[in-house]
């Protein structure tokens, strides 16, 4: 029985309930209008397939309601799931953190379709999340005869642009980009993401703000690049262009961390309703159980509330299950921040072996030695 | 092919945010009525039941209203106090981070009286999105409870009037019982001078009232400064107060070895007593003391205490007098064991003066 005593009560109203005044008045405005095709789409479907469609919704929009509901259209699974299930239920549990679960539920996907693409691409996803670039890299060569040379290429070179061939990497995977004019948008995205990431990390950052900028003209909506090219703006000190990029997408934590360090930095009246309202958030993930999001929590602790103490135990959490460059960069700052050096440790370990190139990280870890 | 890319993205980082669906609910108790308030997000409800009449993807304060039967008879489908008649109220809007929430108020009514157990079940949006969290915070009487409600706790029982007077007195009192019998201290300090009491008496008699004096003596002490030390008339440095309990258990377990007071044992017990209540005392308020019925936890945990005593002496007593005039008694367990005491004691004064840990009980 889950009770506990405390007065968490204040996080929850932001101001007294009330009776809007006019009829007229808008309350909410919804994400999808029942005439959008795309709920027109959902009406449609049912069990893996919606679930999957709800799965992208949440993964597009950053909204973990259609989390939930891609778990209610699993729910009724058979017994022996075909591929498709399985598959999905392992990408389902990859987002609860449970990544075990998940590689198996994606092991079964491949053995009961070997030619199940994406199944082998999130077993190879996972063990990047993981650190484990031995695994990952025999995941894209069973992947290699199933897929498009660009498939091959960008699952490739992320395991080499994590392990120190951030270089080639880089070369190898714009001169695929190049030869496959006819790519499809979100591939476009993804593809100059990573290679604005790569060539960041070997220390030339106007290619890669170059790439950041042709990602984000495609015009899709995607978090991950726009919290990836703000953290790059912040880094250079520039936290004014932060502010007019996240502008229209201001929903989700991972950008209103970006926000509120962009207001912080530039002592903007708004910065304290920022990191406010963003404390609240991780506290209201706090009530339910839940803390999936620890590296940004651990940024929030270290860099908004100054708290490195508390952001060191975040961060160090984190990096149980997350191994990846930036859960390695904030568990460095808090350990710096908090004098606890040897808290480092397990993340100077990683960016020995793996031969991670990243300067930043690399004076970090100088620092700490 | 989009999800291989999106596979990879998603490694990168990208992970979760708005926020989970979750709706608030709270109860409070007071003077037999019950009344709650229940926000829960536009967001879900439209999912749940359409409230975007005309489908222009924003929700109206004059949309919601016309649902608003709609929305009571769901949502009050879905959570349940047993044995008890809810009644909804009016409908508000309020402010939560993730967006505007729609606020139902209610009262329930339980027949005559609350019941002694709120028994609560909550399935709502179970079926739509297991991952639907209810947040719980309950104002019964004095106490505040909170909890989550979900797919994996659907029910919860709280304790509606709170404990009752003799619940709470028990409950205080077993932890008097449980703290003598853990408290090896107060243990040791008593047989030191009990293990003397039987050795030269002829009879049972004398025996038993010698005991009954130490053991009185000690009870009285301790109660008077337990007393004291609980409703904050006179404080003490807890370092202090342990290292001279402790000092206390060595001079009464030395005193066996190289007798400096035979007679007048009850004053020895009595003196020391008074030390030994500031250590009930900081164990009650570490229990927490309720301000309204202070006295009920002050006599039911001194009560505890005592009961627990007379077990130990109950135990002791009739053993050693039988026992008294046996080697075994006088060498082994007489001097043996007043000489095992004050050194265990010793150690114990050693860590608390220092404030060191030597890893002993």
């Amino acid at each position: 029985m889950a009770l506990v005593l405390g007065g968490w009560w204040a996080l929850g109203a932001l101001a007294a309930p009330y009776t809007p005044r006019d009829e007229s008045t808008v309350l909410e405005r919804l994400p999808l209008r029942r005439s959008d095709p795309v709920a027109a789409e959902l009406r449609q479907l049912r069990g893996a397939p919606l679930a999957r469609r709800y799965f992208e919704l949440a993964m597009a929009q950053g909204d973990p309601r259609y989390v939930g509901y891609a778990e209610a259209a699993l729910r009724n699974a058979e017994n022996d799931p075909p591929a498709e299930v399985l598959f999905v239920r392992g990408l389902l549990r990859q987002y609860r953190h449970d990544f075990n679960g998940a590689l198996a539920d994606l092991a079964d996907a491949v053995k009961r379709d070997p030619d199940h693409v994406g199944a082998r691409a999130w077993r190879a996803a996972i063990f990047m999340v993981r650190a484990e670039y031995a695994a990952a890299r025999e995941e894209c060569r069973a992947l290699a005869p199933l897929a498009s040379d660009l498939l091959a290429a960008g699952c490739r070179a992320t395991v080499d642009g994590a392990t120190g061939k951030a270089h080639a990497a880089y070369d190898q995977l714009k001169a695929e980009l190049e030869a496959r004019p006819d790519a499809a948008p979100e591939i476009r995205l993804w593809t100059l993401t990573r290679l604005a990431e790569f060539a960041e990390r070997f220390g030339d950052p106007m290619r890669a703000e170059r790439h950041f900028r042709e990602a984000i003209a495609l015009g899709l909506r995607d978090d991950f690049l726009l919290a990836a090219y703000a953290d790059f703006l912040l880094e250079r000190g520039r936290p004014q262009e932060v502010g007019a990029l996240l502008k229209k997408w201001g929903q989700s934590d991972n950008l209103l961390l970006r926000v509120a360090l962009a207001a912080k930095s530039q002592n903007l009246p708004e910065a304290p309703r920022h990191a406010q309202a963003l404390g609240e958030r991780f506290a209201a993930a706090g009530l339910r159980g839940e803390r999936l999001h620890l590296a940004e929590e651990a940024r929030y602790l270290l860099e908004l509330k100054g708290d490195p103490k508390a952001a060191l135990a975040a961060a160090a959490e984190n990096w149980k299950s997350q191994r990846e460059p930036r859960d390695a960069r904030v568990l460095l700052e808090a350990a710096l921040a908090a004098g606890e050096r040897k808290a480092a440790a397990p993340a100077l370990r990683w960016l020995d072996e793996s031969g991670f190139e990243d300067a930043r990280l690399r004076r970090l870890a100088a620092q700490l030695k | 092919m989009r999800h291989f890319f999106l596979a990879l993205l998603l490694a990168s980082g990208l992970a979760h945010a708005h926020k989970p669906s979750d709706s608030y609910l709270a109860l409070t108790a007071q003077d037999q009525e019950l009344r709650g308030q229940w926000d829960i997000a536009l967001r879900d409800l439209e999912y749940a039941i359409g409230l975007d009449a005309d489908g222009d993807g924003a929700i109206t304060w004059g949309e919601l209203r016309k649902k608003q039967p709609e929305i009571a008879a769901y949502a009050f489908a879905r959570f349940t106090l047993r044995d008890c008649t809810i009644t909804p109220g009016a409908l508000l809007v309020d402010e939560h981070t993730d967006g505007a929430y729609a606020v139902l108020q209610f009262s329930a009514r339980c027949g005559e009286a609350l019941p002694r157990r709120l028994e609560l079940e909550y399935s709502l949006f179970a079926d739509l999105d297991p991952t639907h969290r209810g947040l719980l915070r309950a104002q019964l009487g004095e106490q505040t409870i909170t909890g989550v409600l979900g797919p994996d706790q659907p029910r919860l029982s709280l304790d509606a009037a709170g404990r009752t007077r003799l619940e709470q007195f028990l409950d205080y009192a077993r932890e008097g019982v449980w703290h003598i019998w853990i408290g090896f201290d107060h243990v040791l300090f008593l047989l030191s001078l009990l293990l003397p009491a039987v050795l030269s008496a002829p009879r049972f008699a004398p025996a038993f009232w010698e005991v009954f004096r130490v053991v009185t003596a000690f009870t009285v002490a301790h109660s008077i400064t337990l007393a004291l030390a609980a409703l904050s008339v006179v404080s003490l440095p807890s370092r202090l107060v342990e290292s001279a309990i402790a000092a206390s258990v060595v001079l009464a377990a030395l005193n066996n070895l190289f007798p400096v007071v035979q007679r007048g044992r009850w004053l020895v017990a009595f003196t020391f007593g008074l030390i030994h209540g500031f250590g009930f005392a900081s164990v009650l308020t570490e229990l927490g003391l309720p301000k309204e019925s202070l006295l009920l936890a002050l006599v039911g945990f001194n009560l505890g205490v005592e009961g627990g005593q007379l077990c130990i002496v109950g135990a002791f007593l009739p053993l050693a007098y039988l026992l008294r005039h046996t080697w075994m008694y006088r060498r082994v367990i007489f001097l043996g064991g007043s000489a095992l005491i004050a050194l265990i004691a010793a150690l114990w004064m050693v860590e608390r003066v220092f404030d060191l840990r030597l890893g002993l009980i």
